[in-house]
C-alpha cells in the first residue's frame, strides 16, 4: 500500500499539481484579505501590503521599520521585538523552505504566468550565460543589505526618514501587487524629496524591467530577490529539503536543462546531498525531470517525499508506448 | 561477364560477403545453439542479422539513409526529418583486412572496418551521407578518408571537455547546424510536432532497454549478455518500429522469465560488468568468451549498447530549439567516451553498474590501437582497486587468432571470482 502511494506520488504530473497549488496560494494571499484572512506580518514571501488585499505581510516591511527604529531603542527592549519578529519568520520558513518561493509567493507565480504566456505565442525563453548568472546572482545579496543597512543609518540618524523602506520603494512587487485588486496608484513618482523621486523612479524602472524581463527570461525577477537571499541563511534548518545521490546521477543535466534559476550544482554537484542553492526556488522541476531512480528528491525531515524515477520520468516526457502506433 | 561458361570466378565482392556472412553465421548458430535456452523472442535478431549480413538484404530501400561515425549525432533528429540513421561502426574482420590497406598498420580495428567496409563500396543500405563526430583522432580522420572514397561527409564539430560552459554552447551549436544542414538536405523542416514525436519515440525505445535492464539486475539473469549485446546492435541499422515491436515481445517474455527464475548461466557463475571498446557484431570475441567460460555478462558500459540507451532527454518549453538544445545536451553531457579529457563520469558508471547489477568483477576490453581506451585503463584500474571491485583489461584485435590465449586469462579471472566468491560464504 504504501509503495503504491509512493508510486503514485513519484508519477504526478508535476507541472499540473504545482499550477493548481500556486493558482489556490495566488487567490489566498492576493485575495484573503477580502475574507479577513490575515496570516500576519511575518510571511517569508513577497505578499506585499501595498495590496490592501493581501492575506498577509512580506516581512521585509516590518523588517525595515524596525531596524530603522533609533538606536537607544532598537539596543533596549525593543531589540526583543526585532527578534520576535525574526523568529516568526523564521517560524513560517521552516514548513517550506524555499517552497514558499516555488509554490505561494504571488510574486513568483506571476511571473510563472508571465512565462505561460509567452509559451502560449510560441516564444522562446531567454537565458544567461554562465558567466553572467554568476555576476548577476550576487545582486540579491546586495539588496538584501539594502534592507538591513538602509534602515540601521536611518537609525543612527545617518541618513534622513525619507530613506524609509527604501527598498520597497525600488521593490516591483510594491507597484505590481497592488495593480492584482485593480489598485494603479503605486505607479507614480513621489517628488517630495530628492531620495524619494530617485527612489520612486528607480522602482518604476525595475517594474518595467520586471515586465519585460518575465516575459522572456523564466523567474527573472527571483534572480535578484533580496527575500530568496534571506531564506538561504535559514535553509538547512528547514524540515523539507531538496537532497541529491550523486553516485547514481549520470550527469545528463537533464535536471539543469528544466531549471528556472539555471542552477548548474543541480547536475554536476555529484558530491553534496544537500543540493538546495541559494536561487533555487524548490519548485521540483529538477526531481520532476530526472530519469534516475532516486537521484533527486524532495525530503519531508528525512522521508522521501517525492523521487525522481524512471517511470515518472517517461510518464511526464510522454515517452510511454505511443497508442496504437507500433502494432505489427 | 562471360556467357560461354557457367563457371564464374568469384569476384571481390562476393568473397567479401561469403567471408562476412561465414563470420557472422558462426556468431549466430554459436548464440542459438551454444547457450541453454535463448529466449523464443531472440529469434528475431538471429533471422535480422542472418538476413542482412548473410543474404544481404537491405531493409530501407524507400527511405534516405544517413550514416553516422559514432553516437554523438541524435538519431532523433534524423527520424524527425524522416531520414533513418544507420550507424556505421563495423565489427567484421573481412572489412578491417580490407582497411588494413588503408590506415596505418596500429590502427583502430574497429575504424579499419568501417573504413574498409565502406571502401569496397559493397555495402547494403548505402548511406546518402555520411556525419561524422569529431570524437577520437582515428574516427575524425577516418571521415575524410572516406570522403575520397566518394561519400558526402559532414563532420559535426564534437568537443573533448564536457566539464565546461564553453562546451555546452559549443556542442549546442554544432548540433544546431547539423539539423539546419540535414533539414535542408532532406527538403524537411524541423517542426515542434514531428521533432517531439521523434524524441518520444527514441525514449519509448530507450525504456524497453530500461526495462531490459532490469531483469538482469535479479539473481536469476534471464538473459545473455551476448544476446543483450545482439538487441542493442540491432539498433544500429533495424527500422525502429520492427526493433520495438521485437523489444517488446522480448521484455513480456524475460517479465515470465523472471517470475520462473529462469537462469541462462550456471549457479555460481560470476557477474561480470564488460565495459571498454564496443563489441560490434560479428566480433562478439571477447563476451562469448566470457560466458564461455562460466560467466554471465549482467551489464556493460560500451558505447554499442549501455550508452546508447541509457541517458534520456528532457525537455522543459517544447520548442524546436530547446529539444535540439537538450538533445545537444544528452549526447554531450551524459557521454562516457573515453575521449574526453576527465572521465569520472565513466569510473563512476561502471561502479554504478557494479553496485546495483550485484556483479562480482568487470572485465575491460580495449581493442589494440584504440588509444583511448588504452589510456583510461589505468585510472580505472586504480578507481577499481579502491573501490574493492576486482577487474580484468585485455587487450583484443578482430583477427580469430588469439582466441587460446584471451580464453585462458577469461578463464583464469573467472575462477579467481569464483573462489572468492566460495571464501565470502
Ligand atoms: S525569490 Fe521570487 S518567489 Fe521567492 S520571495 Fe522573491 S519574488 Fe517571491
Ligand atoms: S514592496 Fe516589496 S519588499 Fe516591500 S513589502 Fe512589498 S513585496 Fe515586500
Ligand atoms: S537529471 Fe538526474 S541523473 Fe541527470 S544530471 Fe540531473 S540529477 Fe543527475
Ligand atoms: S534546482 Fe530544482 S527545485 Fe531548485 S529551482 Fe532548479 S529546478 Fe527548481
Amino acid at each position: 500500500m504504501k509503495r503504491k502511494i509512493q508510486n503514485f506520488i513519484n508519477n504526478i504530473n508535476l507541472l499540473k499539481v504545482r499550477f493548481w497549488i500556486q493558482l489556490t496560494t495566488f487567490i489566498l494571499f492576493v485575495y484573503g484579505g477580502y475574507f479577513a484572512i490575515d496570516f500576519g506580518s511575518k510571511l517569508p514571501m513577497f505578499t506585499c501590503p501595498y495590496n490592501t488585499q493581501s492575506a498577509g505581510t512580506c516581512y521585509l516591511l516590518p523588517l525595515q521599520h524596525q531596524l530603522a527604529m533609533p538606536a537607544q531603542i532598537l539596543l533596549g527592549g525593543a531589540g526583543i521585538g526585532v527578534l520576535i519578529g525574526l523568529l516568526t519568520f523564521v517560524f513560517w520558513f521552516i514548513f517550506l523552505n524555499k517552497a514558499w518561493c516555488g509554490y505561494a509567493c504571488p510574486i513568483g507565480t506571476f511571473q510563472d504566468w508571465l512565462t505561460g504566456l509567452r509559451k502560449t505565442l510560441g516564444i522562446r525563453y531567454s537565458t544567461y550565460t554562465q558567466n553572467q548568472f554568476e555576476k548577476l546572482s550576487k545582486i540579491k545579496y546586495i539588496l538584501l543589505a539594502i534592507v538591513i543597512l538602509v534602515p540601521l543609518l536611518i537609525g543612527v540618524g545617518a541618513i534622513g526618514n525619507d530613506w524609509s523602506a527604501a527598498f520597497c520603494k525600488i521593490c516591483p512587487a510594491r507597484m505590481i501587487s497592488p495593480m492584482f485588486s485593480g489598485d494603479f496608484s503605486q505607479w507614480v513618482i513621489d517628488f517630495s524629496t530628492t531620495t524619494a523621486i530617485v527612489l520612486t523612479a528607480l522602482g518604476m524602472i525595475f517594474s518595467a524591467l520586471f515586465l519585460v524581463g518575465s516575459f522572456v527570461k523564466k523567474r527573472f525577477f527571483c534572480f535578484f530577490c533580496p527575500m530568496s537571499a534571506l531564506h538561504f541563511i535559514f535553509s538547512k534548518f528547514a524540515i523539507v529539503q531538496l537532497r541529491k545521490d550523486g553516485s547514481k546521477c549520470t550527469k545528463c543535466g537533464d535536471c539543469y536543462s528544466v531549471c528556472d534559476m539555471q542552477i548548474k550544482d543541480i547536475a554536476d554537484d555529484v558530491t553534496s546531498t544537500n543540493i538546495l542553492r541559494d536561487d533555487c526556488i524548490l519548485c521540483l522541476k529538477c526531481v520532476a525531470a530526472c530519469p534516475e531512480d532516486d537521484v533527486l528528491h524532495f525530503d519531508i525531515l528525512n522521508f522521501k517525499a517525492f523521487s525522481s524515477t524512471k517511470e515518472g520520468f517517461e510518464k511526464r516526457m510522454g515517452m510511454e508506448k505511443p497508442k496504437g502506433a507500433f502494432d505489427e | 561477364m562471360s556467357s560461354l561458361t557457367n563457371h564464374t570466378i568469384e569476384t571481390p565482392n562476393e568473397r567479401q560477403n561469403r567471408h562476412k556472412a561465414m563470420e557472422a553465421i558462426k556468431v549466430l548458430n554459436t548464440l542459438r545453439e551454444g547457450f541453454k535456452t535463448p529466449p523464443n523472442a531472440m529469434e528475431y535478431f538471429y533471422n535480422l542479422f542472418e538476413e542482412v549480413y548473410c543474404n544481404q538484404k537491405a531493409l530501407h530501400c524507400d527511405k534516405v539513409k544517413v550514416g553516422t561515425m559514432c553516437i554523438q549525432i541524435p538519431s532523433e533528429i534524423i527520424y524527425a526529418l524522416d531520414g533513418v540513421p544507420i550507424r556505421l561502426c563495423n565489427g567484421f574482420y573481412a572489412d578491417d583486412e580490407i582497411g588494413s590497406d588503408l590506415l596505418p598498420q596500429k590502427a583502430c580495428p574497429l575504424v579499419k572496418a568501417s573504413v574498409g567496409h565502406l571502401a569496397s563500396k559493397n555495402v547494403i543500405d548505402k548511406p546518402d551521407m555520411i556525419y561524422s563526430p569529431t570524437t577520437c583522432d582515428q574516427k575524425t580522420k577516418a571521415g575524410s578518408i572516406i570522403e575520397s572514397f566518394g561519400y558526402e561527409v559532414v563532420d559535426v564539430a564534437f568537443p573533448r571537455t564536457k566539464e565546461s560552459e564553453i562546451s555546452r554552447e559549443y556542442f549546442r551549436r554544432s548540433i544546431r547546424e547539423f539539423s539546419a544542414d540535414l533539414s535542408s538536405k532532406m527538403g524537411k523542416k524541423l517542426s515542434r510536432k514531428n521533432l517531439k514525436a521523434a524524441i518520444s519515440k527514441i525514449g519509448y525505445a530507450q525504456s524497453l532497454y530500461h526495462k531490459l535492464s532490469e531483469f538482469r539486475k535479479n539473481r536469476a539473469v534471464p538473459i545473455l549478455g551476448n544476446d543483450m549485446f545482439l538487441v542493442t546492435n540491432a539498433f544500429f541499422f533495424d527500422k525502429i518500429d520492427n526493433w520495438i515491436a521485437a523489444c517488446e515481445k522480448l521484455v513480456s517474455e524475460l517479465e515470465q522469465r523472471v517470475q520462473n527464475a529462469v537462469h541462462v548461466a550456471g549457479k555460481v557463475s560470476p557477474r561480470i560488468v564488460y565495459t571498454g571498446s564496443p563489441p560490434i557484431f560479428p566480433n562478439y570475441k571477447v563476451p562469448l568468451i566470457i560466458e564461455d567460460s562460466d560467466a554471465i555478462i549482467v551489464a556493460d558500459e560500451t558505447c554499442s549498447s549501455n550508452r546508447m540507451f541509457n541517458d534520456r532527454v528532457a525537455v522543459d518549453e517544447w520548442f524546436v530549439n530547446d529539444m535540439i538544445d537538450s538533445l545537444a545536451d544528452k549526447y554531450l553531457k551524459a557521454c562516457t567516451c573515453p575521449v574526453f579529457t576527465k572521465n569520472d563520469d565513466r569510473i563512476r558508471r561502471i561502479i554504478e553498474l557494479v553496485r546495483s547489477h550485484n556483479a562480482d568483477g568487470v572485465i575491460y576490453q580495449a581493442f589494440a590501437g584504440c588509444t583511448v581506451y588504452e589510456l583510461e585503463q589505468r585510472s580505472v584500474l586504480e578507481a577499481m582497486e579502491r573501490e574493492g571491485i576486482s577487474i580484468l583489461y585485455i587487450e583484443s584485435d578482430y583477427s580469430p587468432s588469439q582466441q587460446g590465449q584471451l580464453s585462458t586469462r577469461v578463464e583464469a579471472f573467472v575462477e579467481s571470482l569464483k573462489i572468492k566468491n566460495r571464501n565470502k560464504k
